[in-house]
């Protein structure tokens, strides 16, 4: 009786408890999108760091990550991997050879590291054949002959091996894929011209195009003007198992894309074979074993068996490799947490004028509930039931667009590409696809409960300060 | 047995310049099923005196026994049970739940009461016979005339049969035809559940329905008038 009347009290005044109800719904739309946003980028994240960067564990040599030094080899790594292999946890293992070094074109060059690779086990483990960038060449396969390198685009675009190229082909196919013709026809007078890096490409994309047309299509254009030269060559230097400087032509194989720029503009990929052939370093060594479980949540047991099946060498997990990644895993929840009470405390002061004006509006309503024998209690139940339907209409409607919006925007994901280079700077994806689990709602529609409670107090504590007498004598 | 007993029951406002006198050395009994006015001037004290009977209000001074029970030594928590369980209010401006039905709104006090919903169907449907409103069981207090939500009161003050019922000014707000139809409903229903009413009113219409005419003035019994 006393929920029904609640419930019937909210429709009273339509309009202001509208005002009310749109005004949470907004606030946890904007809250749980933002969430999904952030939850979305991180996941992209944790995926591409575990999936395609570092893998689950590592195995080095107790001196290799601090001295960087080139001698300090897993001297079985192959039978090590062997042996973790057979772990009933673990899913692909792999070893290679990693050098520090050089890599150089005509123009440039660059600090990289070089990453020696068994090509078919690193595809389990790492799936670096997933990473390819579509039309640039391919993975590196056996087949292919001399030395083969699979580079970073950040790379390839620092060391001038991409370059944009405007012809009249390329003009032309703008307008087909929506560019209006007036601004496609500003190109016109570039056709045929070679950039040698993005820079300089922007740079004059910048002088012919007003800003809006450079922020709404420069991203294609120099998506479609980019060129990439097929089986480039570089210069790769380094220096031997024996300190001596040392090095080798590479053919470039193919580009991998990923959304973090530091790994993408440093590691470079080579067959194990060349590598060990080039350093003098024999066969079946190595600097670093990979490993890549079943399930991410036995990490750290199998951390554990592993330091105690290979005493002497350094064993690390992708927590402790990225601490970052790990916090960041953890303390997502907190925030979002945190972030939707900093919202819904900024509703509740909503809620507590609203509901203050019911109870002064209800004075004589109080009064005559009291006088009729409804307790305290019972008032104090029904003035938070009002509060928390309140709350829990707009709650309820929040939620529901949040996950209409979420899940329409988590097929295409959003594009923020203007931004690219910001995002990708920090290791983040700028084509996000927002993603929120259920436990987040629960915890949403117990926070939402909870403000229309306490929001509802401090009004409900003045309703019961009423004297029945005076309430009643009131107009 | 007397239902009620008020002795030498004083009431003092204290207000900021002056002392209110508004109820002054009270002493007076009733009988179950009597039908009594207070009556009296604007001012003379009804109200106030009612509040006290109801136990709305804490007297100064006195004793107001209910059925043995001295109100004025119960807690207010418990004075609201006393309240619930004893007493049926009706107010000048009616006081019904404006977002519940006529039904609803005398379901009320028996929900209150925790009453099964058997009993308490068969109780409001009666009631709603008696004061002829049967057919606006789901009307909204809106959309009835103040007669009509005058007797929804009524019933809702009946609903739990309590010791008594608790007038003010019944009446004030009504038109002569509403005013005689809910006075014959309540002296019936006086009769058949031999319920007992105070009214307090300046109404010489209810005056002339009433068994018994209490005159107050300046916070005191001046007259106090039982008719054959
Ligand atoms: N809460 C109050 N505070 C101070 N004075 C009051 C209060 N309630 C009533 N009075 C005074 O008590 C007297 C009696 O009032 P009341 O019982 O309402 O009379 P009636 O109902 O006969 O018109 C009046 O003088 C009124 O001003
Ligand atoms: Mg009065």
């Amino acid at each position: 009786m006393i929920t029904k009347t609640a419930w019937k009290n909210v429709w009273r005044n339509k309009v202001r408890s509208f005002v009310v109800i749109a005004s949470v719904a907004v606030g946890i739309f904007a809250g749980t999108f933002s969430v999904a946003v952030m939850e979305g980028a991180i996941a992209q994240r944790l995926d591409d760091a575990l999936n395609h960067e570092v893998a689950h564990i590592q195995i080095t040599h107790a001196g290799f990550r601090a001295n960087n030094d080139l001698t300090c080899l897993l001297e079985d790594a192959g039978e090590m991997a062997e042996k973790i292999r057979s772990l009933e946890e673990v899913e692909a293992v792999s070893y290679r050879l990693v050098v520090t070094g050089m890599a150089n074109t005509a123009s440039k060059s660059s600090g990289i590291i070089i990453n020696g690779i068994d090509a078919e086990r690193e595809k389990q483990v790492l799936g670096l054949d997933k990473i390819l960038k579509k039309g640039s060449g391919s993975y590196l396969e056996k087949e292919a002959s001399g030395n083969r390198a699979y580079i970073g685009e950040d790379l390839a675009k620092n060391l001038n091996i991409i370059r944009f190229t405007l012809t009249d082909a390329i003009v032309d196919s703008l307008m087909a894929k929506g560019v209006p013709a007036e601004t496609a026809e500003k190109l016109q007078p570039l056709a045929g011209s070679r950039f040698r890096n993005e820079k300089s490409f922007r740079k004059k994309m910048e002088s012919v195009f007003t800003r809006e047309e450079q922020k709404k299509y420069g991203p294609l254009i120099s998506e479609i003007s980019r060129s990439f030269r097929k089986n480039a060559r570089l210069a790769l230097t380094f220096v031997d198992y024996h300190n001596y400087h040392t090095g080798g032509m590479f053919r470039i194989n193919g580009l991998y894309d990923l959304t973090n720029n530091m790994f993408e503009s440093t590691q470079v990929f080579v067959h194990y074979d060349d590598l060990a052939r080039l350093t003098g370093i024999p066969p079946g060594q190595g600097h670093l074993i990979m490993v890549r479980l079943i399930d991410v949540d036995q990490t750290e047991p199998v951390t554990s068996q592993l330091k105690e099946l290979f005493p002497g060498t350094e064993v690390m997990n992708w927590k402790q490799i990225q601490p970052d990644l790990a916090m960041m895993e953890g303390m997502a929840r907190m925030m979002y947490g945190f972030f939707m009470v900093i919202i819904l405390a900024a509703l509740a002061f909503g809620i507590v004028n609203t509901m203050l004006m019911v109870v002064l509006e209800r004075t004589k309503e109080l009064g005559m509930l009291a006088a009729i024998g409804m307790n305290k209690k019972r008032v104090f139940r029904m003035i938070l039931t009002e509060s928390v339907f309140l709350s829990g209409v707009g709650g309820v409607f929040g939620m529901i667009i949040s996950k209409i919006v979420i899940s329409l925007t988590a097929r295409q994901g959003i594009n923020l590409s203007g931004y690219k280079e910001g995002f990708e700077a920090m290791g983040f994806t700028s084509h996000i696809y927002p993603h929120i689990g259920n436990d987040f709602f629960i915890l949403v529609t117990i926070l939402i409960i909870l403000t229309g409670i306490l929001a509802a107090i401090y009004p409900a504590l003045k309703a019961l300060k009423l004297d029945p007498a005076d309430a009643l004598r009131t107009e | 047995m007397k239902v009620l007993e008020l002795k030498n029951v004083h009431k003092v406002y204290n207000t900021t310049q002056v002392e209110v006198h508004a109820v002054n050395s009270v002493t007076l009994d009733f009988d179950q099923g009597e039908f009594a006015a207070i009556v009296g001037p604007s001012g003379s004290g009804k109200t106030t005196l009612l509040n006290m009977i109801g136990g709305l209000d804490k007297p100064s001074q006195g004793q107001i026994l209910v059925n043995g029970t001295d109100l004025t030594r119960l807690k207010s928590s418990e004075l609201i049970d006393f309240r619930l369980y004893n007493i049926g209010f009706v107010f000048q401006s009616y006081n019904l739940i404006p977002v519940l039905t006529a039904k609803e709104n005398v379901e009320f006090i028996m929900n209150l009461q925790k009453w099964p919903r058997e009993k308490r169907d068969r109780r409001t449907r009666e009631l709603l016979e008696a004061v002829g409103l049967a057919d606006r069981m789901n009307s909204r207090p809106a959309q009835m005339s103040g007669g009509q939500q005058q007797r929804v009161a009524v019933a809702r003050a009946l609903a739990s049969k309590p010791k008594f019922i608790l007038a003010d000014e019944p009446t004030a707000n009504l038109d002569t035809r509403s005013t005689e139809n809910l006075l014959d409903i309540m002296e019936t229903l006086n009769k058949n559940e031999n319920m007992t009413f105070i009214f307090a009113t300046h109404d010489p219409r209810v005056m002339k329905k009433a068994h018994r005419v209490i005159t107050l003035e300046d916070g005191k019994v001046i007259e106090d008038r039982k008719k054959q």
